[in-house]
């Protein structure tokens, strides 16, 4: 039975039907009190003195805590500890959480949260990238720098050059689930969290060091989640620490959901970004010598800011050989919502500031900018690269990886072909030629069009993380029980690690139980995060299962005086000798030839292993690819656009469920896209966050979406030995967006004569200035 | 807080005479604000008052009812002149929005982003005001005064919307500029009324800008401009349109406004065929 | 508090609930009817969708009391008599109309208001009706095919 099929998600049948539980849905025991935060009106500013009278006398109101009242650790950081719960004498954005009502309901809470009287001593606010920069206010001691060759002197030798800045506004994740918790007091001080997280162990770790509990007395169970897009990484630590405060300080269940604006207010967003870059080049726009810097306003606390920083450098490159190369990385304190993940973790900021050298590059040369992508693409992966030995000669050195500017050869990379097929489908050359058609032909309606690659480097850039583990038992009536560290959000995982566990034991898919991610079953899991879930808890599950598989066939072969090697698991059955099985058959004698059942999994990625601080090695098993066509239209008098056909190559190397995969795809480009052109985080001189709801800020809607929009898989096979060959595609999708800003470059640029210098997002009103600068340099 | 759903207008005007309820017509922005917000006390809800809802001809003219929802005006019948505010009404919220939202809601939100505002002001629109004390009219230009302010008494119901008789070939139009295609608050609106003689000149001529200042505003001397112009070539230049004062804020900043507005009244008149 | 009474999905219910309670926490505290989900408590995503006597109505913009005597059709309510999926629901299943699942209650009882007044809509008459509900995770794509499909016109999609 193959891996590879179709099916549904694994609880389709449930969504449709309303049958799906969200942690807001779990039936609650009587007596279950709700939760809500009093917030922080100023962005920065010592606390004079919080008076929360009429707080405490709210109708329903049971208890009000402020930092004071707290059992543990007043932290709910996932990296340095320098992220309180309840603000504790000063606050550092507006939207902190100050204090803590505990009340009958979540209204009453709502409600009562808000009659907290503040006094502040006020202190100056750094609320932008400018102000930063002005006050040296950062995470680090100073700027990270990775270097490759020698960029000063390649830049200077160059026949041409160009410099230029970007600014990359950040993104709301918008899960349409809000952040959800709810504790559950046990006997003994123990605690049971249902919580919408990425990060089971997480929530775990910092529950158990706000009740000064050892971890094996707090057990944390996720179902799933109703969207996470790396939004529930870490920013579910403050409701389930507080629900489980408050469980503990009251006796009853306790449960938080943030409102929408709450969550948005509240919360950290995507990075926003500033790049700057010079570049020196050939007249084919060969790059020459390279340099960034990047400026990421990473907010007031750490975060996961570093690697997000992180790996914006190890993506500055994204598709091209740079041979002389310096990147320089500043990770800017701000009194704002404390940025965190969202997929791509950064990538997509340093992928974009690539992306618009080479668009720069081929303005300034009149060039097609895809030639000029070709020309720059790493060498091809040779035939026969990572095979064994053979003498070097110079024609093998010729074909031999180059290095990224963090060392790593690039030994998989399959754009030239990708580039090519797409280019052939999407008819892009003679598209090229009708839209330069159009242009000449309508004054205020223009159009662009755009194709862009996608290298993305899948693996934690902490390395450590890159483990995961699994637990299976298969019962005496051939059902099987699957759990693993993987968490679902909608992305299809449980389903593909389900089929991984059916493949294995060669039973239908409905037999395999998927059961909710639970600390108690499997320990010290990683997030589900860096599109590597199924990479790795895949793996786990397979180890697992095998562990089974191999003691059944075992004990069948014993039975029937065979080799284990000889018992064949196929269609349902088990073959053994002469004698066929079916599978529960096979379960049952097995159980009762005392064989156990149930084995735990483990998987840890080989082959990684880099430097940070340095930027030299190894952070990546390996490559996803894939390449993107965006075509738009626009108007020149309003900058209103629309895209209008979008064709998409991925490489989901041997897809475990092409359904699922595609699904990755569509969603993670009309993703992109919305954080490159609607939607927009606008901060008032104050601090305070104005877009901080749907009615403010825009995510795409259905019509939104390309008229055309064709998604295909490349038909090949990851070269590194992953799960059946498949590759990661949770996040590498989302950069396909990029095409369609830069389409939308292209369609400005035919306004005028200068280089757009398109400012992300690309809003009607960015798009507009950047039509007034292209007609006033013209 | 206390609820009434009165069916009759004589029975809501009974229970709002002292002036301390609330109004509520629609509720789809009332409800989910006042989740947040204190104790509402009384909230009369105007949705089924059935002697308020429906569009009726009224002499020459049309009376639409305060209760009417916007759903219920796209599918009535109506002449051209009244495609602008169908438009707009395509476009307010989304279809299940629609189906609650009330026009006497719309107006008495005097929102200045209200979708309604601009097309019933090119359609010369009065409003009723209905009270135990009687009813009066007000022209609409003088009923909304400011940023969610309007005439109406405590004690008054918007019983009904006017729009006198128009020229059966003046088509209407309207335009909005958001920042994604649906379910959003305009950032800029135009709506116009343009008649087209037989010699292909404009002699009927009414335009509106919404979004752009605290009430959206008419522009008679454009309006006078246009008169005698074929309407392909017309132009509209951000000095062409006067008493606005738009603001910058996250939808947009304020020069932005007045060329998006110039540029949306330029294809208000030109594309003025009945979609 | 009052006495609210309302027939949901066929059944006649009768419950206590303050004035000022939305129908979506009507549905979803006092009925136990968890499919109807908050998402944006602000009458923007479409994933309280109702029906109140038969038109799509967002439970978060309506109060119980305004549903007093009304029928109500909420998500739990979809199903065939048999319990079997309803022609929309299979579709959406089949079709992959959904990732995380938290938007797909709205999405199908949107998806059957259209088909009801409009049974084979234009694909952009579906992507038009489809403006009052968000989806943060499918760009949309397969919820469009899923009710082109029930609607039986899946070839009109699939020409493209």
């Amino acid at each position: 039975m193959s891996v590879a099929r179709p099916l549904p998600h694994d609880a389709a049948a449930l969504h449709v039907a309303g049958q799906a539980r969200y942690v807001d849905d779990i039936p609650t025991p009587t007596g279950t009190l709700h939760l809500a935060f009093g917030l922080s009106d100023v962005a920065h500013a010592r606390i004079t003195a919080m008076d929360l009278t009429a707080v405490r006398q709210a109708a329903g109101v049971v208890a009000v805590l402020t930092c004071d009242d707290l059992p543990g650790a007043n932290d709910v950081s996932p990296s340095v500890h320098d992220e309180p719960l309840l603000a504790q004498g000063e606050v550092f954005y507006l939207g902190q959480p100050l204090f803590l009502v505990v009340a009958t309901s979540h209204l009453a809470a709502r409600k009562a949260a808000r009659l907290g009287r503040i006094s502040y001593d006020e202190r100056p606010a750094i609320l932008s990238i400018d102000q930063a920069i002005a006050a040296d206010s950062r995470f680090e001691e100073g700027p990270r720098i990775y270097s490759k060759g020698e960029p000063e002197r390649a830049l200077k030798a160059a026949d041409h050059r160009i410099e230029g800045q970007i600014e990359i506004g950040g993104q709301e994740h918008f899960y349409l689930e809000g952040q959800a918790a709810l504790a559950l007091p046990q006997e003994n001080d123990d605690m049971i969290v249902n919580c919408s997280t990425q990060h089971p162990t997480e929530i775990q770790h910092k529950v158990a060091e706000a009740l000064n509990l050892p971890m094996n007395a707090v057990r944390v169970e996720t179902r799933r989640m109703g969207g996470g897009f790396g939004g529930k990484e870490s920013q579910g630590n403050a409701l389930a620490v507080a629900t489980a405060v408050a469980a503990r300080l009251t006796g009853h269940a306790c449960k938080m959901r943030y409102d929408r604006d709450d969550d948005m207010m509240i919360t950290g967003k995507r990075h926003d970004f500033r790049i700057a870059y010079r570049a020196g080049f050939d007249d084919e726009g060969r790059i020459e010598g390279i340099e960034f810097t990047q400026w990421a306003r990473c907010g007031w606390a750490q975060d996961l800011s570093l690697p997000v920083a992180d790996r914006a450098m190890l993506h500055a490159d994204n598709a091209y050989h740079l041979k002389d190369v310096r990147i320089v990385s500043h990770r800017l304190k701000t009194h704002t919502q404390s940025a965190t993940a969202f997929r791509g973790f950064g990538g997509p900021q340093g992928m974009l500031g690539m992306e618009r050298v080479i668009d720069h590059i081929a303005h300034e040369l009149g060039r097609d900018p895809l030639n000029v992508r070709r020309v720059n693409y790493y060498r091809a992966a040779a035939a026969d690269a990572g095979a064994s030995g053979g003498s070097i000669s110079a024609k093998k050195n010729d074909r031999a990886p180059q290095l990224t500017p963090y060392h790593m050869p690039v030994e998989d990379f399959i754009l030239h072909e990708m580039t090519e097929a797409l280019a052939e489908r999407a008819d892009y050359g003679a598209r090229r030629h009708a839209v330069a058609e159009w242009n000449a032909h309508n004054r205020v309606l223009k159009k662009g069009i755009a194709l862009t690659p996608v290298k993305f480097g899948i693996s934690f850039t902490l390395t450590h993380l890159n483990q995961a583990g699994a637990l299976v038992h298969v019962y005496q009536d051939g059902s099987v029980h699957m759990n693993h560290g993987g968490t679902e959000m909608g992305q299809g995982l449980f389903q593909k690690v389900a089929q991984v566990a059916a493949a294995r034991f060669a039973v239908d898919p409905a037999l395999v139980k998927i059961t909710a991610t639970d600390t108690a079953k499997v320990p010290n899991t990683s997030a589900t995060a860096a599109s590597s879930g199924s990479d790795l808890n895949g793996m786990a599950v397979k180890a697992a299962c095998d562990t089974i598989r191999d003691r059944m066939a075992a004990f069948l072969a014993q039975e029937h005086q065979v080799e284990a090697a000889d018992v064949v698991f196929a269609d349902g059955e088990v073959r053994v000798g002469g004698a066929v099985y079916t599978f529960q058959e096979a379960a049952k004698r097995a159980y009762e030839g005392r064989v156990s059942l149930s084995a735990t999994g483990f998987y840890k990625t080989p082959k990684v292993a880099w430097d940070r601080i340095r930027g030299v090695g190894r952070p990546f098993f390996y490559f996803a690819y894939g390449v993107a066509v965006s075509e738009v239209v626009l108007d020149r008098m309003t900058g209103e656009n629309r895209i209008l056909r979008c064709d998409i190559l991925h490489d989901a190397g041997a897809s475990l469920n092409q359904a699922i995969d595609i699904g990755q795809i569509e969603g993670g480009y009309v993703q992109g896209a919305g954080w490159l052109t609607t939607e927009e985080l606008v901060w008032d001189d104050k601090g305070r966050l104005r877009t901080h709801a749907p009615s403010t800020y825009k995510i795409p809607a259905a019509s939104d979406r390309p008229g055309i929009f064709n998604v295909a898989l490349w038909d090949g096979e990851n070269r590194e030995e992953t799960i059946y060959r498949s590759k990661a595609v949770g996040e590498p999708p989302f950069m396909h967006g990029i095409s369609a800003f830069l389409a939308l470059s292209d369609a400005v640029a035919a306004c005028g004569a200068g280089y757009p210098d398109l400012q992300a997002p690309a809003t009607a009103q960015s798009v507009l200035q950047a039509i007034r600068r292209v007609e006033g340099d013209g | 807080m206390t609820y009434f759903l009165p069916q009759k207008l004589d029975d809501a005007l009974e229970l709002i005479q002292d002036g301390s309820a609330k109004l509520v017509a629609g509720g789809t922005d009332f409800y989910p604000a006042m989740q947040k917000g204190q104790a509402m006390g009384r909230i009369v809800d105007l949705s089924r008052l059935g002697d308020m809802q429906g569009v009726t001809k009224d002499g020459d003219g049309w009376r639409i009812g305060g209760a009417t929802t916007w759903t219920e005006l796209i599918a009535a019948p109506l002449p051209p002149a009244f495609d602008g505010l169908k438009q707009a009404a395509c476009t307010i919220g989304s279809v299940q929005i629609q189906n609650a939202a009330t026009l006497a809601g719309n107006l008495c939100n005097a929102s200045p982003a209200a979708d309604g505002v601009p097309a019933l002001l090119t359609l010369d629109a009065s409003v009723e005001l209905a009270s135990v004390r009687g009813r009066r009219i007000l022209p609409l230009g003088e009923f909304i005064t400011g940023v969610r302010q309007t005439r109406i008494a405590a004690d008054e119901i918007l019983s009904a919307i006017l729009v006198p008789a128009l020229p059966d070939h003046a088509v209407g139009r309207f335009e909005k500029l958001g920042s994604r295609r649906y379910l959003v608050i305009s950032i800029t609106m135009v709506a116009a009324v343009i008649g087209v003689g037989p010699d292909g000149l404009i002699n009927f001529a009414r335009l509106a800008v919404g979004a752009c200042s605290a009430v959206a505003k008419r522009q008679p001397a454009l309006e006078a401009a246009l008169i005698g112009q074929r309407p392909q070539t017309v132009e509209v230049t951000p000095d062409d349109l006067t008493g606005l004062s738009p603001i910058t804020d996250m939808r947009g900043d304020a020069e932005f406004r007045l060329i998006a507005a110039a540029r949306q009244s330029t294809r208000a008149i030109q594309n003025r065929e009945r979609s | 508090m009052t006495k609210i009474n309302m027939t949901v999905n066929g059944r006649a219910v009768s419950a206590e609930a303050e004035d000022r309670t939305l129908l979506v926490e009507f549905l979803r505290s006092g009925l136990n009817l968890t499919g109807t989900h908050v998402g944006c408590d602000t009458s923007q995503c479409g994933a309280c969708l109702v029906h109140v006597n038969g038109e799509a109505v967002k439970s978060c913009t309506m109060l119980a009391a305004e549903a007093e005597g009304a029928e109500v059709t909420t998500i739990e309510g979809m199903a065939n008599a048999d319990g079997s999926l309803s022609t929309i629901q299979a579709a959406f299943q089949e079709h992959h109309g959904l990732q995380c699942g938290f938007c797909t209650p709205g999405m199908v009882m949107s998806a059957a208001a259209l088909l009801k007044d409009n049974p084979k809509p234009s694909e952009a008459e579906v992507r038009d009706y489809l403006e009052g509900n968000i989806c943060r995770c499918t760009g949309y794509h397969n919820i469009v095919k899923a009710i082109m499909a029930a609607s039986g016109q899946l070839d009109a999609i699939a020409a493209e």
